[in-house]
């Protein structure tokens, strides 16, 4: 499993660089991971809230939100969500929120 | 590149059997004639070290080299194993016929391989022939199962050295066919060179537990442990069916409860549980519509009830067994009168075709497509429709499980004759439609670089189709829809058309059928469809 050094520390990656182990998440691996996403400088209330909006709704329900139902819950709209996070919600937010690859046909 | 390709170049140790060079794939159309990057990734030294890619540079499963010649024999002898077992009428009962079939009756006369798009795209690299792995497979069979003699092995041409390099490539080359059975199709004597395809991956996943990621672990085993391979559980799919009926409200302006559960119903449709949470529109549309027609229907929220997805039916038996077991319990417990699947090809031939082997006593539930319903719906006149709200050039895309497989092929045209003014086919379709490029678990095998062979040569005959199909409006101002009534083909034309930059470049959407119905129904206020990327 390779291994990505984040903010000084090392974190279980996949292929693709999301986070293996869900528990080893803090918002300094978020912090640090921006960088990596080519997010300039300190992450900011907006990117936070959408953060947090995720992994609230992950230790809901186990999934990452639907889209529609994050640009809904937050009032972002998804072009909101590519200036926040330059590669989406899926690749860009989930990943920094710590949440695995999206799974089945989606 | 290699084009001459001698058997010896699969089974040396070190080096890449081929590589693909961009100049050699088959044109695309303009503005996608001209591309600046390599189409493949390279992968990183790091990587390198872990996963073999000495196919052809690219990796679906990704084999660790061995780290002793006893862990190599013990691989080699695994995997003989496993061969033996694909000709033991009790382990292969349910495919041992057309496999022997295939293997003793192929007289290589390569008519199928200008029918396969992925050698076609790939500049025609003799390792994507659909000819190679029945090759290879004959060769394994003749010296290590039926252990020929030497002699008889030279005259036949058919010797292989058998080593962990050659069975690593074998691995990542049966992921390199869709299983669309174009070649099948065209075979003078019926083989089914996917089939073999098949087998091989069966040995892998059956017998070696080695399979890609995202159809093992994160696929079937999740779905079956879960309830869907999205990971989504009862509770998430509650959650999303709240937020769903809020969005047919807000488009619609009706109230519509969706049925959960319900005993007794008429229909439990099962859709692929990709579209609740990718494209929810999907299952709107498909509640608008059986709404608006008064059917007495159904989904469910048990284990794999409420997913329609089957990944065992490309690549293991076992886990094909179990879930479509799990479904048809969902529907017994219900007492409908009938399954009907929503749009998703693999599971139409999952659930209805292939689920006939496994299915016993009061498992056996009458198992539908939901096209005709729809066809019957939308003919009928129950529903009034306005065709002129779609009148923008709409292309079908054809599953290869419904029509090729299933001969499903008038249903969803007749529907779209009759509501979409500026229909045009594709060339070829219908049954010899060409695959998507993400068919057989290709367009959620997210890792490493595969999607970036997928985008390039698997779908590439399928992106040239679909340019071909919109040349009298090629631009991004004249918005153009590719009606696609599969989930797996849907997320592969969204990571297509995102990888060649299609909905800035030339304005083409994707989506599945019933959202065009729905968009079409002439008392609504508003159009349906919402032309944004997503």
């Amino acid at each position: 499993m390779p291994q990505l050094e984040v903010g000084g520390k090392s974190y279980e990656v996949d292929e693709d660089g999301f986070l293996q182990e869900l528990d080893k998440w803090g918002r300094d691996f978020a912090q640090g991971y921006a960088t990596i996403e080519g997010i300039e400088g300190e992450l900011t209330e907006e990117h936070w809230k959408l953060i947090d909006y995720i992994r609230e709704y992950y230790a809901q329900f186990g999934i990452a939100p639907m889209i529609r139902k994050m640009c809904k819950d937050t009032g972002f709209d998804l072009k909101k969500i590519y200036t926040l996070f330059p590669s989406g919600p899926a690749k860009g937010a989930c990943k920094l929120a710590g949440l695995s690859k999206p799974t089945g046909c989606v | 590149m290699k084009k001459n390709f001698h058997i010896d170049d699969f089974t040396h140790p070190g080096g890449q059997v081929t590589e693909l060079d961009p100049a050699e794939l088959s044109p695309l159309p303009p503005p996608y004639d001209k591309r600046e990057k390599p189409p493949i990734r390279k992968l990183t030294d790091e990587q390198s070290t872990r996963m073999d890619a000495s196919l052809d540079g690219v990796v679906a499963i990704g084999l660790t080299p061995p780290k002793s010649p006893e862990e190599e024999k013990a691989f080699i002898d695994k995997f003989l194993a496993g061969i033996e077992k694909l000709f033991s009428t009790d382990d292969n009962w349910t495919f041992l016929q057309p496999l022997v079939h295939t293997l003793e009756y192929c007289v290589k006369c390569q008519i199928c391989s200008d029918a396969c798009p992925v050698y076609v795209s790939s500049g025609r690299q003799d390792i994507y022939r659909p000819t190679m792995r029945p090759e290879l497979f004959r060769r394994i069979v003749s010296t290590y199962i039926k252990k020929e003699h030497p002699l008889l092995r030279k005259i036949k041409d058919s010797d292989i050295d058998l080593n962990w390099q050659t069975l690593a490539r074998l691995g990542e080359l049966a992921y390199r066919c869709t299983l669309c059975r174009r070649c099948a199709q065209v075979c003078p004597l019926s083989c089914d060179n996917a089939l073999i395809s098949r087998e091989i991956r069966k040995v892998f996943s059956q017998q070696m537990g080695i399979a890609p990621k995202e159809i093992h672990e994160k696929g079937s085993v999740q779905q079956l442990r879960v309830g869907s391979s999205t990971g989504m559980t009862p509770a998430a799919l509650r959650n999303i069916l709240e937020f769903a009926e809020e969005e047919i409200e807000e488009k619609t302006g009706r109230k519509i409860k969706i049925p959960v559960d319900k005993k007794g119903a008429d229909i439990l449709l099962i859709h692929n549980a990709g579209e609740f949470i990718a494209w929810p529109e999907n299952l709107e549309a498909f509640a608008i519509i059986l709404d608006a027609a008064g059917v007495d229907w159904t989904l469910s929220t048990e284990i794999a009830g409420y997913d329609s997805v089957n990944y065992g039916v490309w690549y293991d038996d076992f886990q094909f067994a179990r879930v479509a077991i799990r479904q048809s319990q969902a529907a017994r417990a219900l007492g409908v009168r009938k399954i009907s699947l929503g749009e998703c090809g693999h599971a139409h031939k999952a659930g209805i075709v292939v689920a006939d082997r496994v299915l016993v006593g009061d498992l056996i539930i009458p198992r539908e497509s939901s096209l005709p319903l729809l066809e019957e719906i939308v003919l009928s006149g129950r529903i009034k429709f306005d065709p002129s709200r779609n009148h923008f050039p709409v292309t079908l895309h054809d599953p290869c499980n419904m029509v090729r497989l299933m001969g499903i092929v008038e249903p969803q045209r007749r529907i779209l004759r009759k509501i979409c003014p500026q229909f045009r086919e594709m060339t070829p379709h219908g049954v010899e439609n060409y695959c998507c490029g993400g068919g057989s678990g290709f367009a959620i095998t997210q890792s490493t670089n595969f999607p970036d062979w997928r985008n390039s040569v698997s779908g590439r005959m399928k992106m040239k189709q679909i340019l071909e199909a919109f040349q009298d409006a090629p631009g991004p101002e004249v918005k153009k829809y590719v009606c696609a009534p599969c989930s797996n083909c849907k997320g592969q034309f969204r990571d297509m058309f995102e990888y060649y930059d299609v909905w800035e470049k030339s304005g083409i959407l994707y989506g599945g059928l019933v959202e065009l119905i729905v968009n079409a129904m002439a008392d609504l206020k508003k159009p349906f469809i919402q032309w944004e990327w997503h």
